[in-house]
């Protein structure tokens, strides 16, 4: 999208929004259609079980698109972020094995990702270091440093209170699948109708038009990366909360993930479009996809593959849809 | 061919060893040479450096095109997994294809140029970003590499082949006089040639350049199409290195050589950047390393080391060309 | 019209996947051949038929016997509870010698590349042995003749390399050995006429490909009547893991009886998976793992017995072996070698040293274990 076509978009509010809708909608479309072609295949895979394991499995992938979308529409991107969601499960597990009451437990990876991802947001906003540049290192850091202090050991005594994935509110909604909805829905209504949160869309957009009409670039920037460690903090929580064990690595590829999530869900990577509903579509998509490779057969070698192809496929069509909806 | 204005911004005004940046960096390196080479006294060998030219060649080589990419605003993060997929073909279209294996070279070369084309292709045609659409390659390319091979491995070349990943020329070791060769072209082509020129005024105002007449749109094609034939190349010597392929090759280069690239001084937002600085990124990377290593620092306390040394040269040499006047 | 090309696409790639479904051997993807040891129960290793030594040897390496020695340990990565444990090992075996001191160091992530250049780092820095788990057999093999013929000392463990590059190779166990133990522990849990599952790492790893060759050896032999469904790949990631065995048990239903987990993060996590789909006891779990991470499902009683051997003595025993070969007591040609608290260790497979037979861990013996 030129800049001049943008501005064209961004001036008629209707335009924008039919044309994000329909990214969300495609997605929608995707995945009920997806479970039923597969569900043709083998009727297992439309099991509510399956359908509910497949969402409780991925729900912390959903839950830090959230944040991650908030960066990649501020026009930054963040590849720190698979390290931190394994600094801070650690963290969690380790003061659940060490006697925290509960509550600590929960609330230390939030208040932790905030302040380091903050830190990232203050270092990329004020002394101006790309954010690819910082996120890269910061990467290699936490890695280093969680393989230093834990040398990978298992944690293993874990309390039975501390499993906040388990636990169903009502007995019926389970608390990844809550706070994955709580989630997207809360950042979406306050990106769109809140000016704190336009502000993200404006600074990704065209930072200079955002200054002159005083959104501070700056504190947008570090709020932004602030609000996505918190995010991160809560798919921290839910990874470490699920599984009786806790290894305390880095997930492997965890932020290629999220981000693929993001992108596929129509966040563009050149700031000011897309919105969390559309990459927690995505992530369930993927999450949905990678099920249903396993479902109907696909030899296990050709599975990434599939997946590559998919996603070049979602990201041409949705580019393609964009230059014909701003081009008309 | 004429004189191309440039836009009143454009950075290469100085004459190239002049260029801020790169020569901090080369002090930055030198000063940590000097007190790694006094902490342990194998590291600053001719064998020791020599051998470390051969083990980082394999990055360098991509790092030459990334350079070009990352001028123009662009990244590709495919090179990994394009590295994998021309290993893989490279075994198996001389294992399953009976390809004499010179041609199986070859093929794998041509592979990872049609890979880089498709990148550049869809682009500049369809607009795709580059950050989305490298990407998308980059788990495609690593799916086809796994497809394939169906998790095989290819051994048991012959002698021949290992000459450039194992063995040495005049004393240097054979892939460094590869590594060396290509940058002295890319060098001359980014320093010299108006095929350099446009790149930098596609990183500094892409519209301007377009409007000024530029081939951009094919220039964009060359330089994805490169960075995918030297993936290729470094597979071709790597495969040559450790005598096997395999579909997990690559994992995580496109890291290590954006972390090459950037830490050399090109600006991630593009219009910035030299081979000079590439090379001494490059050099930083693996010598610090490998001192650290030598002087007994542990895997994962160094990777710490590296990170804290991207981000605070990263900062040490923007807040020093703000001062200057720059940026 | 995009969508329908999107979805010819799709159906395109699912067709060419669907071809390649069916894999003999069950992904145990070397085309190495495989030896299956007798049915029924008895020694989990029968005696192979003595081979000459085959291993590599160093160029004029320095005589330092009972000499004080320097030793590095580089594992397929560090930061993970099984190579701690072989570093465990190592230590209290220097610390009972004495005149030894070792080092582990090495890649954060389980890459060959990186592998190979922790290795040169200290070939060039001159250590007196090298201790190595390899992440591929033959591409570790050019940095370890580089390191004979600089005159260091290689044994490896854990992971072979290709036998001309290394002086002696410390087995955990034979690979039919963990076959047979893997195969006969399923089918006493669930029976002879039903399915099961595999989760491994990647199919990449060659002891992985291995194990599952010689488990699909086996079975074809003793226990023809198990079913094998599918083999899926989880990478290294608990949550991955998780989720492709809660996928399997969704996919099969009824038909699934058992899963084997081939690695330390496969097994725990496919018994998370039995146990989140509640179908502990009706849903066996079989696999190599270390006891610490089996400990919640072990004493839930969800799995039955964790097949492994003790990584602590591997270390320890590659260590002892280590300071043998430097001090000229285990020289090509020897069929034992004197491993501290161990015993005495027979070498097999001409430059092989069996630690011996695989060790179960069940819930009476877990509680003396720390890794």
């Amino acid at each position: 999208m030129t800049a001049a076509t943008f501005a064209r978009a961004e001036a008629d509010p209707r335009r924008l929004f039919k044309a994000l809708a329909s990214q969300e909608a495609l997605l929608a479309i995707a995945v009920i259609g997806l479970a039923i072609v597969v569900g043709l295949d083998n009727p297992r895979f439309l099991a509510t079980r399956n359908l509910s394991d497949v969402l409780l499995g991925n729900a912390y992938i959903a839950v830090a698109a959230v944040g991650m979308s908030m960066v990649i529409v501020s026009g930054n991107i963040d590849i720190s972020v698979g390290s931190l969601i394994g600094v801070l499960a650690t963290l969690s597990g380790t003061l659940a094995v060490d006697g925290a009451p509960i509550a600590i437990t929960w609330l230390a990876p939030l208040v932790v990702g905030i302040l380091v991802m903050g830190l990232q947001g203050v270092v990329i906003a004020y002394l101006r270091i790309p954010a690819i540049v910082v996120t890269l290192g910061m990467l290699s850091i936490l890695k280093g440093g969680l393989i230093s202090v834990t040398g990978g050991k298992w944690i293993t005594d874990l309390p039975d209170s501390f499993h906040l994935a388990d636990i169903e509110l009502f007995n019926i909604l389970p608390m990844p699948v809550f706070l994955m909805i709580v989630a997207t829905i809360l950042a979406a209504w306050w990106m769109r109708y809140s000016a704190r949160g336009r502000a993200i869309y404006a600074v990704g957009g065209n930072a200079e038009a955002a200054r002159l009409v005083g959104i501070s670039q700056r504190r947008t920037v570090v709020m932004v990366f602030a609000l996505h460690g918190f995010f991160a903090g809560i798919a921290a929580l839910l990874y470490a909360t699920q599984l009786r064990v806790i290894q305390s690595t880095v997930p492997p590829n965890l932020e290629l993930t999220i981000i693929t999530a993001s992108v596929v869900g129509g966040v563009s990577i050149l700031g000011g479009v897309g919105t969390v509903i559309g990459s927690t579509l995505a992530a369930i998509l993927i999450a949905e996809i990678a099920s249903a490779l396993v479902f109907v057969n696909v030899s296990p070698y050709w599975i990434r593959a599939v997946q590559g192809v998919l996603i070049l496929v979602t990201v041409i069509a949705d580019i393609l849809r964009r230059r014909r909806m701003a081009g008309a | 061919m004429s004189e191309i204005p440039l836009p009143q911004t454009a950075k290469r005004v100085a004459p190239w060893w002049l260029m801020r940046h790169e020569t901090m960096l080369a002090a930055i390196l030198i000063v940590a040479l000097i007190i790694l080479g006094f902490l342990n006294n194998r590291f600053l060998t001719v064998d020791n450096l020599l051998n470390q030219g051969r083990l980082t060649t394999e990055v360098g080589l991509i790092a030459l095109p990334m350079t070009f990419v990352i001028i123009t605003g662009g990244i590709d993060l495919s090179v990994g997994s394009t590295v994998g997929l021309c290993a893989i073909l490279l075994g198996y279209s001389w294992k399953n294809f009976d390809f004499p294996l010179p041609l199986a070279i070859a093929f794998s070369l041509l592979v990872g140029a049609a890979a880089g084309f498709l990148n550049g292709l869809v682009i500049t045609k369809v607009k795709v970003p580059p950050l989305i659409m490298t990407i998308a390659t980059l788990a495609l390319y690593r799916g086809l590499a796994e497809g394939v091979s169906q998790a095989h491995s290819v051994r048991g070349y012959p002698e021949w082949f290992y000459f450039i990943g194992q063995e040495n020329l005049f004393g240097v070791p054979a892939q460094l006089w590869l590594l060396l060769i290509a940058i002295i072209i890319s060098g001359v082509a980014l320093d010299r040639t108006t095929f350099g020129r446009t790149l930098y005024a596609i990183g500094n105002n892409e519209t301007a350049a377009r409007f000024s007449g530029l081939p951009v749109d094919r220039v964009k094609l060359i330089i994805y199409t490169l960075s995918g034939f030297m993936a290729g190349l470094s597979a071709f010597v790597l495969v040559s290195r450790v005598t096997t392929t395999r579909s997990d090759m690559g994992i995580g280069y496109e890291l290590d050589v954006i972390a090459t690239v950037v830490l050399g001084g090109s600006s991630i937002f593009g219009g910035v950047g030299t081979i000079w600085g590439t090379v001494v990124g490059l050099a930083m990377i693996q010598l610090l390393k490998d001192g650290l290593a030598l002087t007994g620092v542990k895997g994962d306390a160094t990777i710490v080391v590296i990170g804290a040394v991207l981000i605070l040269s990263t900062l040490v040499a923007s807040s020093l060309q703000r001062r200057r006047g720059g940026v | 019209m995009k969508l329908g090309l999107a979805a010819a696409l799709l159906s395109a790639t699912l067709l060419v996947g669907t071809a390649y479904a069916a894999e003999k051997r069950w992904d145990g993807a070397d085309d190495l051949p495989v030896n299956p040891l007798a049915c029924g129960a008895g020694e989990a290793n029968a005696a192979p038929a003595a081979k000459p030594y085959d291993g590599g040897q160093p160029t004029n390496p320095p005589d330092k016997a009972g000499k004080p020695i320097s030793l590095v340990d580089v594992p397929k990565l560090i930061g993970i509870g099984y190579f701690n444990a072989t570093s465990k090992g190592m230590q209290e075996a220097a610390k009972e010698l004495g005149n030894v001191t070792v080092k582990t160091d090495g890649p954060t992530e389980a890459k060959i590349d990186e592998q190979i250049k922790f290795i040169d780092n200290y070939v060039t820095s001159g250590v007196d042995g090298i201790l190595f788990a390899a992440n591929d057999p033959v591409a570790i093999a050019p940095v370890l003749k580089k390191a004979l013929s600089k005159g260091i000392h290689v044994v490896g463990y854990d992971a072979n390399s290709t036998p001309d590059a290394r002086e002696w190779f410390v087995n955990q166990a034979e690979f039919n050995g963990i076959g047979k133990a893997m195969i006969d522990s399923l089918a006493k849990e669930i029976g002879e006429d039903k399915g099961f599952a595999i989760v491994t790492s990647t199919f990449t790893t060659p002891n992985q490909a291995r194990w599952i060759a010689e488990m699909w050896a086996y079975a074809q032999k003793c226990h023809p009547k198990l079913k094998w469904l599918e083999t899926v790949e989880a990478q290294e990631d608990n949550n991955l893991s998780f989720n492709q065995a809660t996928t399997l048990i969704n996919k099969y239903g009824d038909k699934l009886s058992g899963l084997f987990g081939m690695t330390s993060v496969a097994t725990p996590a496919s018994a998370e998976a039995v146990t989140k789909a509640k179908l502990c006891g009706k849903v066996a779990v079989v696999g190599l793992a270390t006891p610490n991470a089996m400990k919640p499902y072990v004493n839930a009683d969800c799995v039955k017995s964790v097949v492994l051997w003790n990584p602590v003595d591997l270390g320890y025993a590659a260590t002892y072996v280590m300071r043998a070969v430097v001090d000229g007591k285990l020289k090509p040609g020897a069929t034992s070698v004197e491993a501290g608290k161990l015993g005495k260790l027979n070498v097999v497979n001409g430059s092989e040293i069996l630690l011996g037979p695989p060790f179960i861990f069940t819930k009476q013996n877990m509680k003396d274990f720390d890794f």
